[in-house]
């Protein structure tokens, strides 16, 4: 059944001229470049690579004694160490979120103008460029070193990007609404609260609950300088070979970030979509108190 | 050879899309299928290349009869039946070379279309499949910058470039304007009648039924209605498969204006 | 709104009265209002100076943060705040205040050099985490996956994988393959790949079927039907984010040095125990610069590949 050409018609072919295949320049350019810098780094970097050919067997060594060591009893303790983190992350995330939200309407493009707003972008670009431990290191002197420290450094370094990105969703709303504001007589904040807010908050909220798992994360990144939560439990556990600390402290930290994970994904996702169509019908129900509705409710 | 022998496919919804469906194909025929939206048509092309299992009955392309193929045998069957689709379905980032060395997929090694390097032999076999369809000067342009009609040129080529013994071709000329369809519908012809491969299109215009056509098979809830030469299936035959008058609606040439 | 309220009434007058029923105000979603008493009971439970809470008060912070604290200085850095004062805040007044005052730009090696491993660190990780990151984006995806089992497990790994944090990734390679850059770099590695894998794989949901469709009526195995009909489709969107994740590496190798990774943290804690704060806000400066400035780069390619 196989046939050796799909060619037809001779004469069709013959007629036409095969292009040349291009030179990809933007890929060799890229495959380049990446290979150079990859190049450059692994050999000039300071790595002793053959110990990695160690790593499978140490790292087999370590989790039997983790498997060995597993013991519940610093479980209070661990549990502690997580809420702290978690209390840090979620003042962090009010902080930030208080604090950006002014900027953010001065930095969207369709309500200010570029004079304003380009000063306003610059600033929470270097907010963003803030590395949270170079902050909470400057702060050490006025805050001394405990979680209110770090909740101010990652609220202060979260302006940054719940800002930007806070601004380019009022920049995706729909201009109509914002019209007829206008067109009715509103002004500045009439616009605001009722064309842009309407628009853009569900969407800002959402981003502020992902920014509040990312601030968990962060959080106990910043335990290892010391200002409290599970980083400094499990840092301080490696750094003295507490194994069963250790292992108690990974599983902590892994259940409770997947499970705050779940939770504010199913928020986000509730606040963008809006209530379930069921949920929204027994709603109206209760609201039009059984009686007959417009059919002409369109 | 293609063979239906009491074909019936029932969709999860209860749906039943094809019911004991008999029919034979013979090597070599252009056979186009007409048919209300609803009726079956897509089902039935489907079933043939096992994109949609059947519920009950068989069918027989070449040698091998599904139900029943393992994976491994289905793909094989896969290989042997082209399919050309409404949407085009190419990957529009990809280059039209690109687009029609995925009909090589079968045939070549994974590591091969892991890393993209083609044998010089599929890209022959590519290039020979633009040339048929008169396209190969776009090869190396990225399909998403074609017309639609120039898109599913690129289709039907990719189509070809499997070397398949069948081609189905599910609502081709459905997404592009009435000269256009026609020149896609004149390759689709050529290529039954050079290459000698078993053409199924869906079609829902009769007149371009009528004119490409060896054979028309009509379909109605999921039944065969109609079976006959093209030439025999006149108005009245339409509006028996149809189950209504017909209107300006069932003809390319009433789709005008715009 | 005011303006739906007035053609309302309008239609309403023309409409024979007693055929439309004016619903009530319906009232708060419940989600709403359980939602709202969540949030500031779980605040308040968080803010308060008590066990579970970490002690925030908001208006007692910018009093704070005006003057350093003489008790905490002393204790800390075992100096006199006046001392303390003469080298940190004042150092922060004129260098950030005074126009005129100029940069100690006197990088020695041991900043500069660290400033070149952060680099190189952040440059080995995206490489190696975004290569390995493109095969798992497609088996986390439910669409990429060969089958559910590989699905549910490539899924649960990386969402494991996501929830250890990089410093306390760092700090497990620190003790399988010892101090210096290499526990950085597979740390952030881990890190890339986290998120690389989360970013891309969600944009898979959003790609057109219809080439998947047709490599697989053409007999396409699975993986070359990914990596054909797929693979290029979320390709722009995978190389923006590998370099989005190569801006947060070279932010996140900061830490690094603080657990013994290497990098210009390492730098950082050094001079901080010194009490040498010339030095670190020499660090802190030419740091941001050097983020900033990638990241602009960065921003700019990004913008070019969407
Ligand atoms: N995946 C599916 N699941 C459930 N029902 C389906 C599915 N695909 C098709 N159907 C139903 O099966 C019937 C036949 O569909 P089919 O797509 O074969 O019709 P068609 O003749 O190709 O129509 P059209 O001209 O609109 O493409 C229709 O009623 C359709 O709703
Ligand atoms: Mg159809």
């Amino acid at each position: 059944m196989t046939r050796a050409s799909v060619r037809g018609s001779g004469a069709r072919a013959a007629a036409q001229v095969r292009p040349e295949r291009p030179f990809a320049r933007f890929r060799w350019t890229v495959t380049v470049v990446l290979l150079a810098l990859l190049a450059w780094s692994t050999w000039s970097v300071d790595a002793t690579w053959g110990r990695l050919l160690q790593a499978p067997g140490r790292a087999v060594g370590f989790v039997g004694t983790l498997v060995e060591t597993a013991s519940l009893e610093p479980l209070g303790v661990a549990l502690e160490a997580m809420w702290e983190s978690i209390a840090i992350a979620w003042i962090a995330t009010l902080l930030g979120a208080a604090l950006s939200f002014p900027l953010v309407f001065l930095a969207a493009a369709n309500l200010t103008r570029s004079r304003v707003r380009q000063p306003v972008r610059q600033v929470l670009n270097v907010f963003r460029a803030i590395p949270e431990i170079v902050l909470a290191i400057a702060l050490i002197p006025f805050l001394g070193l405990g979680p209110v420290t770090g909740a101010v450094a990652m609220g202060i370094s979260s302006i940054g990007t719940l800002g930007k990105l806070s601004a380019e969703i009022v920049e995706s709303i729909d201009d109509g609404p914002l019209q007829a504001v206008e067109a009715s007589g509103g002004g500045r904040l009439e616009r605001l609260r009722w064309a842009v807010l309407p628009q853009a908050m569900p969407e800002i909220a959402a981003f502020w609950l992902y920014r509040f798992e990312i601030n968990i994360r962060v959080s106990a990144v910043l335990g290892v300088i010391g200002i409290g939560g599970i980083g400094g439990f499990i840092a301080q556990a490696v750094e003295r070979n507490v194994f069963e600390r250790i292992g108690l402290g990974l599983l902590v930290v892994i259940l409770a970030t997947m499970l705050v994970d779940a939770i504010s994904s199913r928020l986000r996702r509730r606040l963008i979509e809006g209530p379930s169509p069921a949920a929204q019908a027994r709603r109206e129900r209760a609201s039009t108190g059984g009686g007959p509705t417009g059919d002409d409710a369109a | 050879m293609i063979e239906f022998e009491g074909a019936e496919v029932r969709y999860p919804g209860g749906v039943r899309a094809l019911q004991g469906v008999d029919l034979r194909i013979d090597d070599g025929e252009l056979i186009v299928v007409v048919g209300l939206s609803g009726a079956g048509k897509s089902t039935l092309i489907r079933a043939i290349n096992g994109l949609v299992p059947l519920t009950s009955g068989r069918v027989t392309v070449g040698e091998r009869t599904l139900p029943g193929l393992d994976r491994r045998a289905l793909r094989e069957l896969r290989a042997q039946v082209g399919m050309i689709f409404q949407s085009f379905n190419l990957v529009s980032r990809s280059t039209v070379l690109n687009n029609v060395l995925m009909g090589r997929l079968h045939h070549v090694p994974l590591w091969r279309s892991l890393s993209g390097l083609y044998r010089a032999q599929d890209r022959e076999l590519a290039m020979e499949a633009l040339e048929l369809v008169e396209i190969v000067e776009k090869a190396y342009v990225r399909a998403g910058n074609l017309s639609g009609g120039q898109q599913q040129r690129v289709g039907i080529a990719r189509a070809l470039a499997q070397q398949p013994s069948v081609l189905l071709a599910d609502e081709p000329v459905a997404s592009l304007d009435p000269p256009t369809s026609h020149v896609v519908m004149r390759y689709l012809q050529q290529i039954n009648r050079e290459l000698g491969i078993t053409t199924l299109i869906n079609l829902h215009f009769l007149d371009l039924a009528r004119a490409y056509a060896d054979r028309v098979i009509g379909l109605r809830d999921g039944r065969l209605v109609y079976d006959g030469p093209a030439a025999q299936a006149d108005e009245a035959v339409f509006e028996e498969i149809y189950g209504r008058s017909l209107t300006a609606d069932d003809v390319l040439e009433g789709q005008g204006g715009l | 709104m005011s303006g739906e309220a007035s053609v309302d009434r309008e239609r309403g007058r023309t409409e024979p009265a007693g055929r439309q029923v004016r619903p009530r105000k319906p009232p708060p979603q419940p989600f709403t209002i359980l939602g709202l008493a969540g949030l500031v009971a779980f605040t308040l439970v968080t803010a308060w100076d008590w066990a579970l809470g970490i002690g925030f008060d908001p208006l007692a912070l910018p009093g704070e943060l005006a003057d350093s604290n003489p008790a905490m200085v002393e204790g800390l850095f075992n100096v006199t705040d006046a001392d303390w004062r003469a080298q940190y805040v004042e150092l922060l007044r004129t260098h950030f205040t005074d126009p005129d005052s100029p940069w100690p730009l006197s990088l020695d090696s041991r900043i500069g050099g660290g400033l070149v491993e952060t680099v190189q660190i952040a440059v080995l990780a995206t490489i190696v985490g975004a290569a390995l990151s493109l095969p798992l984006a497609v088996l986390n995806a439910r669409l990429g996956a060969p089958d559910r089992v590989t699905h549910a497990v490539v899924k649960a790994l990386n969402n494991v994988n996501r929830a250890i944090p990089d410093v306390i990734w760092a700090a497990l390679f620190v003790v399988l393959v010892g101090v210096g850059a290499l526990p950085g770099i597979l740390a952030l590695t881990m890190f890339t790949i986290g998120v690389v894998v989360k970013l891309t794989s969600d944009v898979v949901d959003g790609i057109d079927r219809g080439p998947i469709e047709a490599a697989r009526a053409a007999g396409a195995s699975h993986a070359a039907a990914m990596r054909t009909a797929l693979v290029p489709q979320i390709l722009p969107a995978y190389a923006s984010f590998s370099l989005y994740a190569f801006e947060l590496n070279l932010r996140g190798a900061a830490v690094l040095g603080f657990v013994g990774a290497g990098g210009i943290g390492q730098a950082m804690s050094y001079y901080w125990s010194q009490l040498d704060f010339e030095a670190v806000s020499v660090i802190v400066f030419v740091y941001l610069v050097l983020v900033v400035v990638v990241e602009q780069v960065s921003i700019s390619i990004r913008r070019r590949l969407g």
